[in-house]
């Protein structure tokens, strides 16, 4: 239901989502001591959809839990609209996680037991405002495979059936962690378009991981990680549409 | 040194210790039971025999009113006989001070200068009699402890109606009184009855029989027939009076000694049989989970040129380090467990020396058990693991193939909540799998239902016995049959409210070719204190003519109502007659024979006589009813229905208790250990799934309940299957106990029944509980990297 859809997209003015100031995760002690993230500051606003860059262990993966609420940073300031991320216990997490955030992952994580249209049931019943199962699945395109199993589907749409399933509750951020990484160019494209789609319908404050630099050209705004820091930040002033990138 | 794949092996049990604990418990119960049931069988075989050959026990014993000494010596040329030992041995009535009652003892002759040949006793304080002495006895362990007698106490005897106070020399074993009780009873009363042993000389002449013996026992020559040495010395000994000579087979303290090495026998094989399969069940489990996490590390070890059998040896290792732990618990609680339960044999059995004896050859045979049953339990995945090609090996899993499951083609699937379907697709998609853990768990069920099944029965007879079949408060027994006139002496003694005849004839009863001795109980025709009961419970009236026996008896003889059984007196006029079988009696202990009391003495061409009586007495004049008693000389014996239910209580029932609660200790563990094995392995199956639940925003609890959906589910399956099980292990365990010593009935309470599924209700939330808190710690973040 694409008209259903686009009655969504929203025409505000951006709003901050999240403020980042001075965050460093650190795992381990003593010797064994890895320092994830060393001092990140950054704001996110509402609808932009931002990539981010960056080397195996610049931190990506580290932000990213910490901005779905998977992990708790050591040190540093951590919000969401107002509410510090940093001193919420784990069941404020857990509300935060199911109400504002959607999840895409590089293996998909399906429930293999449950079929397309009842993965995205699953949160659809769980949360206050979704869209209807169908309608979250015809917005990546598969409204003809809705009772297929994850062991019927191909990757691409194993990963867009995780797509629909994150985007479901309209959320107010999707996050996504190398949603490419595990398939091919072509595949990859349609997922991306997917994802372009979801954030410029639904205002969904988007942000993929990725190492790989071609995607940035989709990006509202790109944001490069390294040795866990921001290294530069810059505005996309004409992002492309998802299906002109090639790699 | 230790290869770098033991390294691997160690540190992967370390990481699935739970597990490994669980399933080494499992095993480790069934281990202990074997080996504490086969030790005891060979404690109480051993000690026995040893005992039997340093004090020479018998081998054949005979019962005779009287013979001259000069007969012993044509007994011993009888060919086949080895050594043979007269004695006198006789009933005497005891008159002890600090008991209310009479009470009774079997006196024994020992030769005057010498040791005996056979029978010799065993000295466990004071000192042996002195040749020559007088007025000395030496007693019976059970009854000089039951009575706090030591050396140099005195007790009062009534021989041959004679007051006589004889002094304890001594405190004495014998192997003819292993188990110490009065004949005919079926459960002992130590301190009511007891042995006693006098020189030959002073008990021959209070007894009149100088120069005569009225007991024999021989031992036999090596291979000589047993049967043809009893028929030669019935055909010997029918003249003076012989009551017809046993083998040890029929020999009352022997019996009692087989029978309880027989129950063992039965324990040693039904439970850890069953315990065992679980714990292959549990193995498997445990290591084709292990096998699918670590499909790809098979195939970097194959691509490294690591061979099949090194594959196949590796993760066989697994099973075989659970077994060596199970084995070494097992072995270790069974020995601990053995140590208890052989103190408890001392108050039943009465050896100088009854120790702890581990069957050595219970060790290797438990490892091979256990080994062949977890061998047998992961061999086909290991191997199919092993065959692999490492290419495919090394590409992760592809994704489970699911499909609706049956319940939801069936058209309900619409009501089904997603937590549900999870976890009905779950156990559709493995059914092998989900067939091992039902199994598992309903096996656990199903050995909940036995101990308390046999608590029942034992119960239930006890009931049975005491307060259905016997409704009177106490009986006694006279020195000789004497004349039904003697009732009206009892009828008037203080407090009695009804007394009742007993008359008892020893005899051998035949159909065909098979035989029993026993005695005969003449009753009359309604008798209310012994009641002899049907199969449905109810009274037999005994007719002036034909026999009752026990169901187990017409079995044995294989006998029917309406056969004509051939009955042959053993005492008095020794009189043969052929008798109609005219009904069945419904008894637990022993086999018996019933009569109306006026067609035992016509069959014995009696007068009126009766060998005892029974009573129901006004509580409040019992002790003026008991001193009375002692004051007749006649009345050699008295049983008190409430203290020998004490004693038993105290005894045997607490034995019981004892076996019982071990069991159901072992049966508790084997239920926790199979529900917590599976909750584990389920959660390391789905620890990536529900992960994935709780980052898309689903609660600890949304997450726990998908878990536990799936173990109700299950639970659900397996429980009336395990109360189904249950009852049939239940059903042949009471099958194999039926034997002509003891049988037990089949009690199958819903309170029993619902004890179990208590228990694994109870086991399963525990489990449940012990997963969900490994839930809380799932790493989520961990759980979106690349599949394992």
């Amino acid at each position: 239901m694409p008209s259903c859809a686009g009655a969504l997209s929203t025409t505000t003015a951006p709003t901050q989502v999240f403020r980042v100031r001075g965050l460093t995760k650190v795992y381990g002690t003593g010797p064994a001591e890895v320092r994830a993230l060393a001092g990140v500051d950054l704001d996110l606003f509402s609808g932009e959809l931002v990539v981010l860059l960056g080397p195996s262990g610049s931190g990506k993966t580290t932000l990213l839990n910490n901005l779905g609420g998977l992990d708790v940073p050591t040190t540093g300031e951590l919000s969401y609209r107002g509410l510090d991320l940093t001193a919420a216990d784990e069941d404020e997490l857990t509300t935060f996680r199911r109400n504002t955030v959607g999840f895409v992952f590089q293996f998909y994580n399906l429930i293999p037991s449950l079929t397309a249209r009842e993965n995205v049931a699953l949160i659809t019943e769980i949360a206050t405002d979704p869209l209807s199962p169908e309608a979250a699945l015809e917005m990546v395109n598969l409204g003809a495979r809705l009772d297929h199993f994850p062991a019927q589907l191909s990757g691409g749409e194993q990963q867009r059936v995780a797509i629909a399933r994150a985007i479901a509750k309209r959320p107010e951020v999707l996050l996504c962690d190398e949603p490419t990484g595990a398939l091919d160019v072509r595949t990859g494209i349609v997922v991306l378009e997917a994802i372009q789609r979801a954030n410029r319908e639904l205002g969904t404050l988007t942000v993929v991981i990725t190492h790989n630099a071609v995607m940035a050209e989709m990006a509202d705004r790109v944001i490069h990680l390294s040795d866990g820091r921001v290294q530069h930040l810059h505005a996309n002033a004409n992002p492309k549409p998802a299906s002109s990138l090639n790699w | 040194m230790l290869s770098q794949l033991d390294r691997k092996l160690w540190r992967d049990l370390r990481r699935m210790k739970g597990q490994v604990l669980a399933v080494a418990m499992v095993m480790a119960c069934g281990l202990a039971m074997m080996i504490m049931t086969r030790s005891l069988i060979f404690s109480l075989e051993s000690t026995r025999r040893e005992y039997y050959e340093a004090n020479r026990f018998a081998e054949v014993f005979a019962q005779l009113k009287r013979a001259p000494n000069w007969l012993a010596g044509e007994v011993a040329a009888l060919p086949g006989v080895a050594a043979v030992q007269p004695s006198i041995s006789v009933q005497v009535t005891l008159d002890l001070p600090q008991l209310d009652e009479p009470a009774s003892g079997n006196v024994r002759s020992l030769p005057d200068f010498a040791a005996p040949e056979l029978n010799r006793l065993f000295l466990r304080a004071g000192r042996w009699l002195r040749p020559g002495s007088r007025r000395e006895v030496l007693v019976g362990e059970a009854f000089a402890e039951a009575n706090h007698l030591r050396p140099g106490d005195s007790v009062e005897l009534l021989l041959n109606g004679k007051r006589q106070r004889v002094s304890i020399a001594g405190i004495v074993l014998s192997p003819e009184f292993i188990f110490e009780s009065r004949p005919g009873a079926a459960l002992p009363d130590n301190r009511t009855y007891g042995i006693f042993w006098m020189p030959y000389k002073e008990l021959a002449s209070a007894f009149d029989l100088d120069g005569a013996f009225n007991y024999l026992s021989l031992t036999l020559a090596p291979g000589a027939s047993e049967r043809a040495v009893i028929a030669e010395l019935d055909r010997l000994l029918t003249p003076y009076g012989g009551r017809g000579a046993f083998g040890r087979a029929d020999h009352p303290s022997h019996i009692r000694v087989s029978d309880e090495i027989r129950v063992l026998h039965l324990l040693s094989i039904g439970f850890p049989l069953v315990f065992l399969l679980v714990a292959a069940f549990m193995t498997n489990a445990v290591l084709s989970r292990l096998l699918v996490l670590q499909r790809e590390q098979i195939a970097i070890l194959k691509a490294f040129g690591f061979t099949n059998r090194q594959i196949v040896v590796h993760y066989l290792e697994f099973a075989l380090v659970m077994v060596a732990a199970g084995t070494v618990l097992g072995t270790v609680a069974g020995i601990l467990l053995g140590h208890r339960l052989v103190l408890m044999y001392h108050r039943f059995f009465r050896f100088p020396d009854l120790s702890f004896r581990l069957d050595q050859s219970a060790l290797p045979l438990a490892l091979l058990v256990s080994a062949a049953a977890a061998t047998l339990g992961v061999l086909s995945s290991v191997r199919r693991a092993a065959r692999l090609p490492p290419a495919e090996a090394m590409r992760p899993e592809p994704p489970a193939n699911y499909r609706p499951a049956l319940i939801e083609r069936s058209g309900i699937g619409r009501l089904l909540s997603h937590t549900f379907r999870i976890a009905v697709r779950n156990i559709e998609r493995k059914p092998m799998q989900a067939l091992f853990t039902v199994a598992g768990l309903a096996l656990a069920t199903g050995i909940l239902i036995v101990p308390n099944c046999i608590r029942d029965g034992v119960t239930e007879v006890m009931d049975f016995q005491w307060d259905v079949l016997q409704r009177s408060d106490l009986s006694l027994g006279l020195v000789e049959p004497g004349s039904v006139e003697i009732l009206h002496l009892f009828d008037h003694l203080p407090g009695v409210t009804t007394v009742e005849p007993v008359r008892q004839a020893f005899v051998r009863i035949s159909f065909g070719p098979r035989r029993r001795q026993l005695a005969i109980l003449g009753l009359p025709a309604w008798a209310l204190h012994n009641r002899v009961l049907d199969a449905t419970q109810h009274q037999v009236v005994l007719p002036p003519d034909g026999l009752v026996i026990s169901g187990k008896l017409a079995q044995v003889l294989g006998a029917h109502v309406g056969d004509q059984l051939l009955v042959e007196a053993l005492e008095g006029k020794r009189t043969t007659a052929t008798v109609a079988l005219v009904g069945l009696a419904e008894d637990f202990a022993g086999v018996a024979a019933y009569m109306n009391v006026r067609a035992v003495n016509r069959l014995l061409d009696e007068g009126d006589v009766i060998t005892g009586a029974s009573f129901t007495v006004d509580p409040a004049r019992r002790s003026d009813f008991l001193r009375a008693l002692k004051d007749i000389p006649r009345v050699t014996w008295v049983a008190i229905k409430n203290s020998l239910r004490e004693n038993f209580r105290q005894t045997t029932a607490a034995n019981i208790g004892l076996l019982q609660s071990i069991y159901l200790a072992f049966a508790v563990v084997v239920a926790f250990g199979v529900v917590y094995n599976n909750a584990r392995i389920s959660l390391a199956e789905r620890a990536r799934e529900l992960a994935t639940l709780r980052v898309i925003g689903f609660s600890r609890r949304e997450v726990g309940a998908v878990l536990v959906t799936e173990l109700v589910l299950l639970s659900l399956l397996a429980v009336p299957l395990g109360l189904l099980l249950g009852t049939g292990f239940s059903t042949a365990i009471i099958r194999a106990i039926n034997t002509e010593t003891i049988r037990l009935p089949l009690v199958l309470t819903h309170g029993n029944y619902a004890f179990a599924v208590l228990v694994v209700v109870l086991a399963s939330a525990f489990s449940a509980l012990l997963v969900l808190r490994k839930l809380n710690q799932l790493n989520l973040a961990g759980a979106l990297k690349a599949p394992e």
